[in-house]
């Protein structure tokens, strides 16, 4: 747990730095305004690629441009329960993208999850929530993933229990079976 | 409620209310149960003559290990020739009920079981046969003991989803009943292997005496040479073998332990479901949390009018 403040406070500086944002119209084609990082039209308006990462698994690709930063999270999944619960959640997000202003449909390549912010955005909003958002969400992800990963794993166990113990408690093995539930009961409440 | 009923419900709610002494009405009603099962419950002569008839899809591989004997104990006199495009039919006369309430409500019981009581058949028939060999060979050491005697019975397969199948032997000091799941979603595959790892530990954990449990994603030793069953490789097939032990075998126990096996596909594969259907709508409040708080980033310029308590209105800041 030492490693996850640093790793914060890197996303959260690199973050506030990158998101300085000009308007800037297109040098390409005119009456357009689209974001640089995305169009990819003109090399001088990139900036240099930034990843801040905690390890192999958890790491944050941060790409800004003249008018557009574009965040992409990758979120830890150390098994195939995590694996499964990470792409559900990225996908619930992403079908949600139109009420979350920032996020991208579809998260780029490697990564789990993406936030395209515009200047438009850094107009209307406030910066440092904007930051604030990107942070509690990082840090909720985890959050819930571990807590539905205990959830699965903690119902699995009752229920097998519940399954196993039942033709036994007719012979007076009932405790185990009232165990099973009162623990089954904790996790539900 | 983490335990799925072996009865019927519908059908027992049905009857209960038709053996209260209520008047007779017609009825026509379609009732399904798990694995495709399809009741039919119906008056076609008189308001007061009930016919249910059952059809199940593995009803011939049933037929095969017994169902009839065990349906004709059960139901005995009831027992009418099946009614068209079903397996199994009974009928009732409600003028001919038992007297007493709580053989009435045995009645109503009993039927509702009729699922149950089809399937067991295969297993009751396992039982006979471990009891048998486990006389044979109480005759030799386990050195000498014939062929025949060591291997145990042959397998017996009811397939009774279209792709899924239980397979049940006995041997002289055990049944094994094999299920073979299959797995539509990469999601349920994963879920299933959660869950199906908790019952293989529960027994190194909390609960000695509960039957082993096994799960393999290739076809099991067992399972050598019985037809139908191929070894796709993928992982989508599962088999989750279950060994009783004669701890779980004795004639006492035979019935409880019987409907409750027959539960385990269902039970299984309900609380993937549920556990997943949970998933979800948490999911969806935590979506609503990090709308919120991505709702507090808009700075809120529009002026707003307020009121105080005592009624005036005012302009709060900009």
């Amino acid at each position: 747990m030492s490693t996850l403040r640093p790793y914060r406070n890197a996303v959260r500086a690199s973050l506030t730095a990158a998101l300085c944002l000009s308007n800037f119209a297109s040098q390409v084609a005119e009456r357009h305004n689209v974001p640089e990082v995305e169009a990819k039209t003109s090399p001088e308006l990139l900036l240099n690629n930034l990843v801040v990462a905690r390890n192999k698994d958890e790491r944050v690709l941060i790409e800004p441009s003249i008018n557009s930063v574009r965040v992409s999270i990758k979120v830890k999944q150390a098994d195939e329960i995590e694996d499964i619960l990470v792409h559900k959640f990225s996908r619930f997000l992403s079908q949600r993208a139109e009420s979350f202003l920032i996020l991208r449909r579809k998260p780029i390549q490697d990564y789990d999850i993406s936030f395209l912010i515009t200047n438009t955005h850094t107009e209307q909003l406030l910066t440092n929530k904007l930051v604030d958002f990107i942070l509690a969400f990082m840090e909720d992800v985890d959050k819930e993933i571990s807590e539905m990963k205990l959830f699965v794993n903690s119902r699995a166990r009752s229920v097998a229990e519940t399954f196993l113990v039942q033709p036994e408690a007719k012979l007076g093995a009932i405790t185990d079976r009232e165990r099973g539930k009162a623990r089954f009961a904790g996790v539900e409440g | 409620m983490l335990l799925l009923d072996y009865q019927n419900v519908l059908i027992e709610a049905v009857l209960t209310e038709r053996f209260s002494g209520a008047p007779p009405v017609s009825i026509d009603q379609t009732v399904s149960d798990f694995d495709g099962v399809t009741f039919h419950i119906s008056t076609p002569e008189t308001k007061s003559k009930i016919v249910v008839s059952i059809q199940i899809r593995c009803y011939e591989d049933l037929v095969r290990y017994g169902a009839e004997q065990v349906l004709n104990r059960e139901y005995g006199s009831l027992v009418i020739a099946p009614e068209a495009g079903y397996d199994f039919s009974i009928q009732v006369d409600l003028e001919n009920l038992p007297a007493d309430k709580e053989a009435r409500d045995e009645l109503v019981r009993n039927i509702s079981l009729m699922k149950r009581n089809a399937m067991a058949a295969p297993f009751e028939q396992a039982y006979q046969e471990h009891y048998h060999l486990k006389e044979e060979a109480s005759k030799f050491t386990s050195e000498e003991a014939p062929q025949g005697v060591r291997e145990g019975g042959e397998v017996k397969a009811i397939h009774y989803r279209e792709e899924e199948a239980i397979y049940v032997k006995a041997s002289h000091d055990r049944v094994t009943v094999i299920f073979s799941t299959i797995f539509r979603e990469e999601t349920d595959r994963v879920f299933g292997k959660v869950f199906i790892q908790e019952f293989v530990d529960a027994r190194r954990r909390a609960i000695q005496n509960a039957p082993q449990v096994l799960f393999r994603n290739d076809p099991p030793l067992e399972l050598q040479g019985v037809p139908g069953v191929k070894n796709t490789g993928t992982g989508e097939v599962g088999y989750v073998t279950f060994v009783l032990f004669p701890r779980h075998l004795t004639p006492q126990r035979m019935p409880d332990v019987i409907s409750h096996i027959q539960t385990f596909r269902d039970y299984f594969h309900y609380h993937i479901k549920a556990s997943k259907a949970y998933i979800h709508t948490r999911m969806r409040s935590r979506t609503k949390d990090f709308l919120q708080i991505l709702r507090r980033a808009r700075p809120d310029s529009e002026e707003k009018e307020r009121k105080t308590a005592s009624g005036r209105t005012y302009k709060a800041g900009s």
